[in-house]
């Protein structure tokens, strides 16, 4: 398993993308893309991340554990691996509810 | 439209199938139509769920299939592929489509697809009520007129909305309703390529277009599903089309720089998630319920972990002690039976009573006090954790760990399970999503110490070697399932699949669907496992009264005091151990005083037990959840592993010891 490092990868210039995982809890962020395998990516999409979704990061698993997000008012548990494929756009604006 | 009431008989016949993601209570749906008039079993060929049932409305008799639980209908798991096979090749008269109303957006993504395949839906919105305490209501008359299908609100613990849906149904099925459903269209760019592909598949393979509808072969293609693919290439023209499609493909590719099948799914959800707005409007800002109090302590970071072992150390000590109770009442209940029936049959030829007696119906005594007494209260505990919504939390915090062996945090349920017994444990691996890490998963299990090799473990090495050797063997044991893990996760073929899950909010068990799920679970079992374990007895027995364990023990000799270093009366006990591992001890100290036994011989005769075979049960779990090839792979794999690390460690100890 490896950890992919987004930032200061040339292929992704805007310096404000980063992996789901590294949301803090309780951040939301807009997903951009999906890397990884085709299986992946497609099954990824099929449980509603698609790319322009909003995901919320709920909790962070302890020992490197999986990440829980919130996608389109559904509780996704994601394993570590899963989740630092999915590059997100974090949203700014912090309205707490 | 279906229409095939020309003949007008008595009772009417109609096929009806429940289609919805997990976790929406499309169980709890089944159960109510069917009550206890359900058949579990696998699909043909499969090691998927299938259950069906029957019941009687209104002049109809109605069968009911509940399919297997999908978010999608691609290909990706066997389930998915089950399902839209179903409803394609089968055509049931009307599929009922299991709706969480708190999760339209999400749940919508199927019922698109369902529309896709142009099949008659009628949509049962459940769990409306727990959707209003969340602060979600949906304006169910504008659903239905959106989808152009009948929407019926329900909510099936209390059986609320169930009359009504099947009202529904039947309006369907005789055609007092007429369905008009959305026909879901893409964007401009993805829906030209689409219905070019679409003319071009009607065109060149009619005779597919008579199972499917042309326009979801389409989408199919255009998405690279992998089994329409292969499907296709058995057509003449398939590789035309197939080319054109993929041109296709790599032009909306190009265009949007995604792969196919994330466009289609983004647009797809785009449409869903539109639905969803137009019909929900959120009421009270969602409040702090005991859910997701449990839910925030039960995932905590560290307070999880100590409750995860209370749980699993909760079940094992109900199945143990529930278990053990049940056996040795029904020990005590049948021992008599098995003395009456040599009694009954003392007319006979003493081999002959000894054949029936101990392979027959002590095949079928251990069927009954040593498998059920375990599998029963398993099958409730388990079906417990399932309804709560216990077992993601379960995976979530184990994910990490289970990563180490190759596997998801998924995985961990039918490992802990295996400590108890490897039969509930194998079938236990069906929540894993791909044959692949089905496989390995059981597998894996397989070699996990089942409390009858836990009695021969301490039975032999703790008493007479001491506890910290046992400890030591199950610490080396846990080493091995580790290595092994990783080299079966090495060696198969296919992408591992990382943990994709949902995690349902907690709710109430229902007592009817966890009685009815431990019936129907307990029934099938029985059905498959008995023939085989009674098989195994008696040929076991066979060879016994027979004299022919003598050759085999003698053929077995160079193996097992020259390789393992054992004494040669061992043979006999390690055969009779595949019938049940205890077995092994018990026979092996009748033949030889244990004590008399090397340090080195007790350790090695240990080990042996615990990786050599599965025993029958749990080869005939095997074979129900994975057939007989996989099945001989594994026992192969078992068998080799045990008499090169028993020979292995009969070598090194010794060295050590001396």
């Amino acid at each position: 398993m490896f950890r992919r490092k987004v930032h200061g990868d040339d292929s992704w210039n805007d310096e404000e993308l980063c992996a789901l995982t590294e949301l803090a809890e309780g951040e939301k962020g807009v997903i951009v893309k999906a890397i990884g395998g085709f299986g992946l990516v497609r099954r990824l999409a099929e449980m509603g991340l698609t790319p322009g979704t909003e995901v919320k990061l709920v909790k962070k698993g302890s020992f490197g554990g999986p990440v829980e997000v919130e996608v389109r008012g559904v509780a996704l548990a994601l394993g570590r691996g899963v989740a630092s494929k999915v590059l997100v756009k974090p949203v700014k604006d912090e309205t707490h509810d | 439209m279906l229409n095939q009431l020309k003949m007008k008989p008595m009772t009417r016949h109609l096929r009806v199938a429940l289609a919805g993601n997990a976790n929406v209570g499309k169980s709890v749906i089944f159960n109510q139509l069917t009550g206890l008039n359900q058949v579990v079993g696998n699909w043909p060929g499969k090691t998927v769920e299938r259950a069906e049932g029957t019941l009687h409305f209104r002049g109809y008799t109605i069968r009911v299939i509940d399919l297997p639980g999908t978010y999608s209908l691609s290909a990706f798991s066997i389930e998915e592929i089950v399902s839209r096979e179903y409803i394609a090749v089968e055509k049931p008269d009307v599929i009922i489509n299991v709706v969480d109303a708190s999760a339209l957006e999400r749940n919508l993504y199927l019922t698109l697809q369902l529309l896709e395949l142009e099949a008659p839906v009628v949509m049962a919105l459940n769990q409306v009520d727990f959707a209003a305490k969340k602060g979600i209501r949906i304006n169910v008359e504008k659903l239905s007129k959106m989808l152009g299908i009948p929407v019926v609100p329900t909510v099936a613990i209390t059986g609320s909305g169930i009359n009504e849906l099947l009202m529904t149904v039947v309006a369907v099925a005789n055609g007092e309703i007429k369905l008009n459903p959305l026909k879901v269209r893409f964007g401009a760019e993805v829906e030209e390529k689409v219905q070019k592909i679409q003319k071009l598949v009607e065109e060149r393979i009619p005779q597919m277009c008579a199972v499917y509808p042309a326009r979801w072969i389409a989408i199919k293609i255009l998405e690279w599903d992998e089994d329409i693919v292969s499907k296709l290439k058995n057509y003449e023209d398939g590789a035309k089309v197939l080319a054109y499609a993929k041109e296709k493909a790599s032009e909306l590719e190009k265009m949007h720089g995604e792969p196919s099948p994330v466009i289609l799914a983004s647009e797809r959800y785009s449409i869903a998630s539109k639905i969803a707005k137009e019909v929900t409007t959120l009421e009270t800002p969602p409040r702090v319920g005991w859910e997701q109090k449990l839910d925030t302590i039960t995932t905590h970071k560290i307070l999880g972990y100590p409750i995860l072992i209370g749980v699993i150390l909760a079940m094992f000590s109900l199945i143990f002690i529930g278990g053990s109770f049940l056996s040795s009442f029904l020990e005590s209940l049948l021992g008599n039976t098995l003395s009456q029936i040599e009694v009954v049959l003392a007319f006979l030829p003493h081999e002959a009573v000894k054949i029936v007696a101990d392979g027959v119906f002590g095949g079928i005594m251990a069927g009954i006090t040593i498998a059920l007494p375990y599998i029963v209260p398993f099958y409730i505990i388990l079906a417990l954790l399932e309804d709560s919504g216990y077992l993601p939390r379960a995976a979530f915090l184990m994910d990490n760990l289970m990563h180490r062996v190759g596997l998801h945090g998924k995985a961990f349920i039918p490992l802990v399970l295996g400590y108890g017994c490897s039969v509930p444990a194998c079938i236990g691996c069906r929540i894993m999503e791909t044959e692949r890490e089905r496989l390995i998963a059981t597998f894996v299990v397989t070699l996990v110490p089942c409390a009858a090799r836990t009695v021969v473990i301490l039975g032999l090495v703790g008493k007479y070697v001491g506890l910290h050797a046992a400890l030591a063997l199950y610490i080396f044991d846990l080493a091995l399932v580790f290595i092994l893990g990783r080299i079966a996760f090495k060696a198969l073929p296919g992408e591992p699949v990382g943990l994709i899950m949902e995690m349902p909010p907690y709710k109430k068990p229902s007592l009817k669907i966890v009685l009815t799920k431990t019936w129907s679970r307990t029934k099938d079992f029985v059905y498959i496992a008995f023939p085989i374990i009674v098989a195994g007895s008696l040929a076991i027995t066979a060879l016994d009264v027979t004299g022919f364990i003598g050759y085999v023990t003698t053929g077995a000799k160079p193996l097992i005091s020259g390789w393992l270093g054992l004494p040669e009366a061992a043979g006999v006990p390690l055969i009779f151990g595949v019938l049940r591992k205890e077995l092994a001890l018990i026979l092996f100290s009748e033949l030889i005083p244990l004590e008399t036994l090397s340090t080195v011989q007790m350790i090695v005769f240990a080990i042996v037990t615990m990786f050599y075979i599965p025993c029958v049960a749990t080869i005939a779990a095997l074979l129900r959840e994975l057939g007989w090839k996989k099945t001989m792979a594994i026992t192969v794999v078992d068998v080799c592993v045990a008499l090169l690390v028993g020979g292995m460690a009969y070598r090194l100890l010794s060295l050590i010891m001396a």
